[in-house]
C-alpha cells in the first residue's frame, strides 16, 4: 500500500490562488484541516439526493435506461433545471462558479445516489473545455443549447485508433485551403456522448499528421456538419453514456471555429486533464459506494445458518476492506481536489490515485458481488452493473499503466539529493 | 397577491431511536421541513408567480432554526421567513395557531400542509382560520387567483369540486396538488441573503403530553400455514 506525503498549508490566508467556495463564508478561513461541509454543500446533496430518488429511485426504469443506451430526455431536463449542469462554469455562460471540492462532492453523490453511469460528469467536463477556451461567441452556445435541453452541449474527440495517451501519433489533420478555410479529415474513437451532442470539440494536428508535428488546434464542429458521421460503439458496461466513433469526411470549418490559439490545443486540454482524472475517481468512488451501500443492506437481512450474514466474519472482513477503500480513496481525492483548489499541481497524486483507486473501486463492487452470492452474478441486483461499469473506470482519462508512468516519473524529482 | 405559507419543523423520523424503555432519542434527528409542507410551499410559490405576488414562510418552534434549515426553507421559491418562538417542544394545533395568528397580517393568503410529519393531526389550518375569523377549506388539489378570492379544487372520489373562496382565507393543500421542487443551485445560494426573523411569543397550549413511547413490540408468532384457507381465516380472526 502508497503512503502520501501530505503536507497542509496552515495559513489560508497566505494561499495565492482562492477561487469561489460554495459557502465559504462560513468556513474558518484558518483552519488546517476541515472536513466539514457547509450550509450549501449540505443543501447541494439534499436536493442531488432527491434528484436521484425522482429520477433514478426505480431500479427497473434504470435497467430500462441500460438497455435503452440512454438517460430519458425528462431526467436530463431536471438535471439543468436544478443548476446541476450549471455548476463549475463561469458565470459569462450562465454558471455558477466553485471549487474543485464542491465539484468532486457533487458527482461522487450524484453517482452514489443513482447507483448508476450517466452522461452528466462528462458533459461538465465539455462545456468547462470550451468555456474556458472559447471566445464568448463559441461559449454562448453552451446557454443556448441548455435552452434547447438538459443533453450535453459538446464531447471531447481526443482518442484515435492509434493515438491516445500517445498524443503525437494522432493522425487527423486539419489543413488550410486558398480561399482561408480549413478542412478536417480523419477518425477519433471512444468519443463519450458523442452521438447525442449538439457540437464536437476536435483536438487534430495542423497541417501534417507527421510524428514530429506538435502543432495541435482545437475545433468547434457541429455535429450535423456535411462530412460528419458516427458509429456506435458496444462497450462491456457503461450503456447509460454512448460512446462512438466519429468520421470527418472533409468537413469545412473556418477561423471562427478555431477554439483557442492557433497550434496549441494539446497544451490547452493538458489543463484539465487532472481535474478530469478527480472527478473519473470521484465518479467510480459514488458508484462503488454504492455497490458496498447494497452490500450491507443485503447481509443484514440475508439469513443463513439461522441468522444474518453480516454477523458471519468472513462476511465482515470484506465489508471492511470495501469500508478501508472507500475511506482512503475518499481522503486522497479531497485532498488532491483541496489541492486543486489553493492552484497546486496534482500530476502525481492524481495519477497514482486514478491507478490505485480505480482498481480498488473494482474490487469493491467484486467484493459486493461475493455478499450477494450466486445471486450477485445476477441481474437480479445492480452490483453486476455497478462491477461492469466501474471496469471502465479504470481506462478512462488514460489506464492504469499510463498513470503508472506518469507518477513513477514525478516521485524522484520530488527528492532532491545534494 | 401576498401570500403566506405556515411550515413546521421536525426531526427527521429516519433518523429518532427507540431507547429500550421505549423513549424516543432525538440526538441524531436532524430537523427537517416537514414533507407535506414542501408542496404547501411550492403550491404558494407557484401561485405567488402567476399572480406577479409573494410568498412568504411563517412558522412557530420552540427556538429559531439552524442556519441550514432556514437555507432550505428559503430556497423553495418564497422570500422571507418568519418565526414565532418560545412555543414548548410538544406544542399542541391550538398554540401553534395562536402563535401563527400574529404572523399573519397583511397576507391575503394563508397556505397550510395537509398535516405535519410528527403528529398529522391536520388542525392548524381550521384552528389558525377561527383565530383569524377567516374562511378555510381544506384537502385542496389546486388554486387560481381571481379578483378579491381564490378558486379552488378539492379532488373526490367521483368528482371535482370547484369552491370559490373570499380573501383573506385559509387554504390546506393536499400533497397531490403540486410535486415540490427539486431546490436549484442558484436558489441555495441566494437563500442566504434572504431575510429572516424570530421572536417570542405568549401562547398558552391546552394540550399537554405526559410521555411520549414507541408502542410496545409485539413478537412475532412464527406460524406456517400448509393451507391457504386456514391462513386467510387466521389473518381474518387476527385483524378483528
Amino acid at each position: 500500500m502508497r503512503v502520501q506525503k501530505v503536507q497542509i498549508l496552515v495559513d489560508c490566508a497566505a494561499r495565492r490562488f482562492r477561487p469561489y467556495c460554495l459557502g465559504a463564508e462560513e468556513k474558518e478561513k484558518n483552519m488546517a484541516i476541515d472536513f466539514s461541509l457547509t450550509d450549501e454543500q449540505e443543501l447541494l446533496v439534499d436536493s442531488l439526493k432527491e434528484y436521484a430518488e425522482r429520477y433514478f429511485g426505480d431500479e427497473q426504469a434504470v435497467n430500462d435506461m441500460y438497455a435503452a443506451h440512454q438517460v430519458p430526455a425528462e431526467a436530463q431536463d431536471a438535471y439543468r433545471d436544478a443548476g446541476f449542469a450549471f455548476m463549475g462554469l463561469p458565470e459569462e455562460v450562465g454558471g455558477i462558479p466553485t471549487d474543485h471540492v464542491t465539484l468532486g462532492l457533487m458527482t461522487e453523490k450524484l453517482y452514489e445516489f443513482t447507483g448508476c453511469m450517466t452522461p452528466f460528469m462528462t458533459g461538465m467536463l465539455g462545456s468547462a473545455d470550451l468555456a474556458e477556451f472559447g471566445t464568448p461567441e463559441q461559449a454562448a452556445v453552451i446557454v443556448e443549447e441548455y435552452e434547447k435541453s438538459g443533453q450535453a452541449v459538446c464531447a471531447l474527440c481526443l482518442s484515435e485508433p492509434g493515438a491516445g495517451s500517445d498524443n503525437q501519433g494522432m493522425a487527423m489533420t486539419s489543413t488550410k485551403q486558398e480561399d482561408g478555410t480549413f478542412v478536417l479529415n480523419g477518425q477519433k474513437t471512444w468519443v463519450t456522448n458523442g452521438a447525442d451532442v449538439p457540437y464536437l470539440l476536435v483536438i487534430c494536428k495542423d497541417e501534417s499528421p507527421a510524428r514530429e508535428n506538435n502543432k495541435m488546434s482545437l475545433w468547434l464542429v457541429r455535429r450535423d456538419a456535411p462530412g460528419v458521421s458516427t458509429a456506435h460503439l458496444s462497450k462491456l458496461g457503461q450503456h447509460t453514456v454512448p460512446f462512438v466513433d466519429v468520421f470527418f469526411d472533409n468537413v469545412k470549418v473556418t477561423e471562427a471555429d478555431r477554439v483557442g490559439g492557433e497550434g496549441n490545443g494539446w497544451m490547452l486540454l493538458m489543463k484539465n486533464f487532472e481535474f478530469e482524472r478527480c472527478l473519473v475517481v470521484a465518479q467510480g468512488l459514488g458508484l462503488a459506494q454504492a455497490a458496498q451501500n447494497d452490500a450491507i443492506a443485503y447481509a443484514k437481512e440475508r439469513i443463513a445458518f439461522n441468522k444474518p450474514i453480516i454477523t458471519n466474519p468472513r462476511v465482515q472482513g470484506l465489508i471492511e476492506e470495501n469500508e478501508m477503500i472507500l475511506q482512503q480513496s475518499r481522503h486522497w481525492l479531497y485532498y488532491c481536489l483541496w489541492k486543486l483548489d489553493q492552484g497546486e499541481s496534482i500530476n502525481a497524486d492524481i495519477a497514482m490515485l486514478k491507478s490505485w483507486g480505480t482498481r480498488a473501486h473494482l474490487q469493491v463492487a467484486d467484493n459486493a458481488i461475493e455478499v450477494f452470492g450466486g445471486l450477485g452474478y445476477t441481474d437480479e441486483v445492480r452490483v453486476g452493473r455497478i462491477w461492469r461499469d466501474l471496469r471502465g473506470n479504470m481506462l478512462a482519462g488514460g489506464t492504469c499503466e499510463v498513470m503508472d508512468y506518469i507518477a513513477g516519473r514525478a516521485i524522484p524529482k520530488w527528492h532532491k539529493y545534494k | 397577491m401576498k401570500i403566506a405559507v405556515a411550515v413546521k419543523v421536525v426531526a427527521d423520523d429516519q433518523d429518532i431511536a427507540v431507547a429500550g424503555d421505549r423513549s424516543l432519542d432525538y440526538s441524531k434527528a436532524k430537523p427537517v421541513i416537514s414533507t407535506y409542507d414542501k408542496n404547501a410551499i411550492e403550491a404558494a410559490a407557484q401561485l405567488a408567480a402567476a399572480t406577479g405576488g409573494v410568498a412568504d414562510v411563517i412558522s412557530a418552534a420552540a427556538a429559531d432554526y439552524d442556519a441550514k434549515t432556514k437555507k432550505d426553507i428559503l430556497s423553495r421559491g418564497v422570500e422571507e421567513l418568519k418565526v414565532a418562538t418560545g412555543l414548548p417542544e410538544t406544542a399542541d394545533s391550538y398554540a401553534t395557531a395562536q402563535a401563527l395568528k400574529g404572523l399573519c397580517e397583511g397576507y391575503d393568503l394563508i397556505v397550510t400542509g395537509e398535516g405535519s410529519a410528527d403528529f398529522y393531526a391536520g388542525q392548524v389550518n381550521v384552528q389558525l382560520a377561527a383565530a383569524l375569523g377567516y374562511p378555510v377549506i381544506n384537502e385542496v388539489t389546486g388554486i387560481e387567483a381571481a379578483d378579491g378570492k381564490v378558486i379552488v379544487k378539492r379532488t373526490l372520489d367521483s368528482e371535482v369540486q370547484t369552491v370559490e373562496v373570499p380573501l383573506p382565507a385559509v387554504v390546506s393543500v393536499s400533497p397531490a396538488i403540486v410535486e415540490a421542487r427539486i431546490p436549484g443551485m442558484r436558489d441555495i445560494l441566494k437563500a442566504g441573503k434572504k431575510p429572516s426573523s424570530a421572536a417570542d411569543v405568549a401562547v398558552e397550549t391546552k394540550v399537554s403530553y405526559d410521555e411520549i413511547l414507541a408502542p410496545v413490540a409485539a413478537d412475532r408468532k412464527n406460524q406456517i400455514f400448509d393451507d391457504v384457507e386456514a391462513f386467510a381465516a387466521a389473518v381474518a380472526e387476527a385483524l378483528k
